[in-house]
């Protein structure tokens, strides 16, 4: 190592571990910077799967259902679950109208009973049915005897008995019906599923691709999207991300703005060790690179440690309002970085341009 | 001579001033902003989600099983169990009549046209009502924002229709055909696409419904869309069940079950519920987004402050040489201090109200940038920053100005310190 590159190191060691706790102001205040640029960008990744998530709980976003008084093929719900891989809710549902003993005529659906109440989250059952017990729709309920004993449907000239489990509450059609487990419905009417509501996870363009798989798996079938919940929840992904956006930028931009008011500072504060490097004879650009060094160095560190103070606020913000943390994004970390050691530099070489233009004479003599 | 050592200090030190003022307006501005856009967010989302259309159904007691299977089979109502449509203004009438976007009452009737049995759906297409002196405008094209009609709406009290895409389909009817329904002559104007059972129907307006089914005055249902607020462990209560004041504050709250409530007493003879796939399934989001939103107002707000904080403590710590200067001059720890805590106040409240302006800016620009709407600002927003500015400020240079007092003055102005 030449004698100025060694000197060099050693200024640059003496700048960053020598002067006592003054750059510590400044090296706390990048990190704050980096927490909070790191945090949002973190938030921002995670928003659109939480939120998408959220909009899973309101149910199908996709169904199929087979033309008028036809059933799907036989296979159908293995066959659209295996299609659309596992993440995929695939609920197959069968219909009839069947009459009660007084003979009122009441929808009767066929259903996974496991896979329903895993689809449809919001429906407010009182009591979920066991293998061979019915689901009792609010409306449907009144037209039915009392509960623990059990009632009658006929559906061409074929009896059920079945006995009620609990009560449906949803507030829009599924009231007026009963749902029975698949396998006794079947059993019962010989009729199979006629439609598959399906909840499809992802982003639009994941829904589009079903929709197209679907259909040319199902060519008889209407395959559909459902429109006012895709349209909701696009709605509401778009504005946000346009939020969380303006957030990042304004929070990232007032913060670092902030900061680089201390950072320039600190530095001018550090005028008299320009000025004596300056009068025993070190070159501008010497200067320069010490300076920028140090800010680097100092940057980079706290780059690092803002980095990993960011991903815990996010996760930790996450947790506390979705009750599951977001992913740090390892891609956040060199955006992160290269911001601070970018304030960090601002904040040196705007002071130090200025700082040039004076003698060092006058500096160390206290103008 | 304290006031003349304030004015000097502003006036010589101004890059300083500067510097430290433009960090305490920064800080409140993005508190401000945040702060804003953090508690407005949620209801500009609502909105949002009231595209998914009605949350709440206002239907009779005594109706009839419905017995549909997508769009097999409507079996005729009786008139008795059927919603009085002049009393439909009065939906606007209900203590929480601000926070419905929309209300559409449906009549449901089957009828011969075109050589088969059609499905007639009698709805408002965007009818004009009053109630007591206000005029308002509802139905279908406000409820409902994601029907698309390929033609034009039709007008409401005329004799057009939409058809549905299915029906349309099936019936090769297009934009202009007239088609006969049980004698009426109806124009279609537009195809009506919705991705629901809506496509298998005809949609004309409520009173060519009501001349179908011979009807008048009459209505299967209302849909209403309500800006409500999620739903908690109160709401979930039994209004009957609670003592007086918890009654009131639950009817006076806007959750679905309390307007639902509110549109019961307005129908005598029917009920009301929340449709609990929107109502519910809206609340998890809405708490959600809005949760969020002010998490992240609280991190801006104390990443702000420390940033502010640290301001501060650079500008003080520079003066060291003029505490010294002045302790030697005989100035009391208090003078100083106080004089100290007058600049950082001065500057806390300069910059606050700077900041606050500047913040009230930033949530308009984000507010009709992103929701084409204004973002609320609070007034009582205003003293809450300015006392939050105030404390960051003094409280940030406190740790400064004790710093520079506890220096010997001897030490600091020879340069050691």
């Amino acid at each position: 190592m030449s004698v100025r590159a060694s000197m060099f190191a050693h200024l640059l060691k003496r700048g960053l571990l020598g002067r006592g706790n003054r750059p510590l102001i400044a090296f706390v205040a990048l990190i704050l910077a980096s927490t909070m640029i790191t945090a949002m960008l973190n938030l921002n990744y995670g928003l659109e799967k939480k939120l998408s998530y959220d909009f899973r709980l309101y149910g199908a976003n996709v169904t199929v259902a087979a033309p008028e008084g036809q059933a799907l093929p036989p296979n159908a719900e293995s066959r659209a679950q295996s299609l659309l891989g596992s993440d995929a809710l695939v609920v197959p549902f069968a219909f009839a109208v069947a009459h009660t003993a007084s003979g009122d005529a009441v929808v009767v659906a066929g259903t996974d009973m496991a896979s329903v109440q895993h689809l449809n989250e919001w429906w407010l059952v009182s009591r979920w049915p066991s293998e061979d017990e019915a689901l009792v729709g609010a409306k449907a309920s009144a037209y039915l005897p009392s509960y623990d004993k059990g009632f009658d449907l006929s559906f061409s000239g074929r009896l059920l008995h079945v006995r009620q489990a609990g009560t449906l509450k949803t507030g829009a059609d599924e009231e007026n019906r009963i749902y029975l487990p698949l396998g006794v419905f079947e059993a019962w009417t010989n009729l199979t599923p006629s439609l598959l509501e399906i909840s499809v996870s992802g982003p639009e363009e994941r829904v589009n691709s079903a929709l197209a798989q679907l259909q040319s798996a199902f060519p008889q079938a209407q395959v559909r999207p459902v429109r006012q919940l895709l349209e909701a929840e696009g709605a509401v992904i778009r504005r946000m991300r346009s939020v969380m956006l303006a957030s990042t930028l304004l929070i990232s931009l007032t913060v670092a703005l902030c900061v680089l008011s201390t950072l320039t500072s600190s530095v001018l504060e550090r005028r008299r060790d320009f000025a004596v490097m300056k009068a025993i004879g070190s070159s501008q650009k010497s200067i320069n690179a010490l300076f920028a060094g140090e800010a680097t160095v100092i940057a980079t560190f706290a780059g690092i440690t803002g980095y990993t103070m960011g991903s815990i606020l996010a996760a930790w913000i996450a947790q506390i309002n979705f009750h599951a943390p977001v992913a740090p994004q390892i891609q956040v970390l060199p955006m992160v970085i290269v911001a601070s050691v970018a304030l960090a530099l601002l904040a040196a070489l705007v002071p130090l341009a200025r700082l040039q233009r004076l003698e060092p004479a006058g500096i160390l003599k206290g103008e | 001579m304290f006031l003349r050592l304030l004015y000097q200090s502003f006036r010589r030190q101004q890059r300083r001033k500067l510097l430290a003022g433009f960090a305490v307006t920064l800080g409140v501005a993005v508190a401000t902003a945040m702060i804003a856009v953090g508690v407005d967010v949620g209801d500009k989302i609502n909105r949002e989600l009231r595209s998914y259309g009605a949350n709440l159904v206002v239907y009779p007691a005594e109706a009839a099983l419905d017995v549909r299977v997508g769009d097999q089979e409507v079996k005729p109502t009786s008139p008795d169990a059927q919603l009085i449509e002049s009393n439909l203004p009065k939906i606007k009438g209900i203590f929480w009549a601000h926070n419905i976007l929309a209300f559409a009452p449906i009549l449901d009737v089957k009828a011969e046209g075109e050589g088969r049995s059609l499905w007639i759906l009698g709805t408002y297409f965007n009818k004009k009502l009053r109630f007591g002196i206000d005029d308002f405008q509802t139905g279908v094209r406000t409820l409902y924002p994601y029907w698309k009609v390929e033609g034009a709406w039709p007008a409401d009290d005329t004799s057009e229709a939409l058809i549905g895409t299915r029906v349309a389909a099936d019936l090769h009817k297009r934009t202009g055909d007239i088609m006969t329904i049980s004698g009426h002559e109806l124009r279609i104007t537009g195809i009506l696409t919705t991705g629901g059972q809506e496509e298998s129907a005809v949609v004309v307006p409520l009173s060519v419904a009501q001349q179908i089914a011979g009807t008048p005055n009459r209505v299967d249902r209302v849909y209403v869309s309500a800006l409500t607020k999620p739903e908690d462990e109160f709401a979930r209560r039994d209004p009957d069940r609670m003592t007086a004041a918890d009654r009131d504050r639950w009817y006076c709250s806007p959750y679905a079950n309390s307007i639902a409530l509110q549109l019961r007493e307005t129908f005598p003879g029917a009920k009301a519920e929340q449709i609990r796939q929107a109502a519910q399934n809206e609340g998890t989001v809405l708490s959600h987004i809005s949760g969020m939103m002010l998490l992240i107002a609280l991190a801006a707000l104390i990443a702000a402050a420390l940033a502010v904080s640290a301001a501060m403590a650079t500008t003080i710590l520079e003066r060291r040489h003029e505490v010294g200067l002045m302790k030697s001059l005989g100035a009391t720890a208090s003078t100083i201090a106080s004089l100290f805590v007058t600049e950082a106040s001065l500057l806390a409240l300069g910059g606050g109200l700077l900041g606050f302006a500047f913040g009230s800016l930033i949530a308009q620009r984000i507010g009709s940038a992103i929701f084409h709407s204004r973002v609320e600002i609070t007034p009582v927003l205003l003293p809450v920053v300015m006392l939050l500015a105030l404390l960051v400020t003094i409280g940030g240079s406190a740790a400064a100005i004790c710093r520079a007092l506890s220096l010997d003055p001897v030490v600091v102005l020879r340069g050691d310190a």
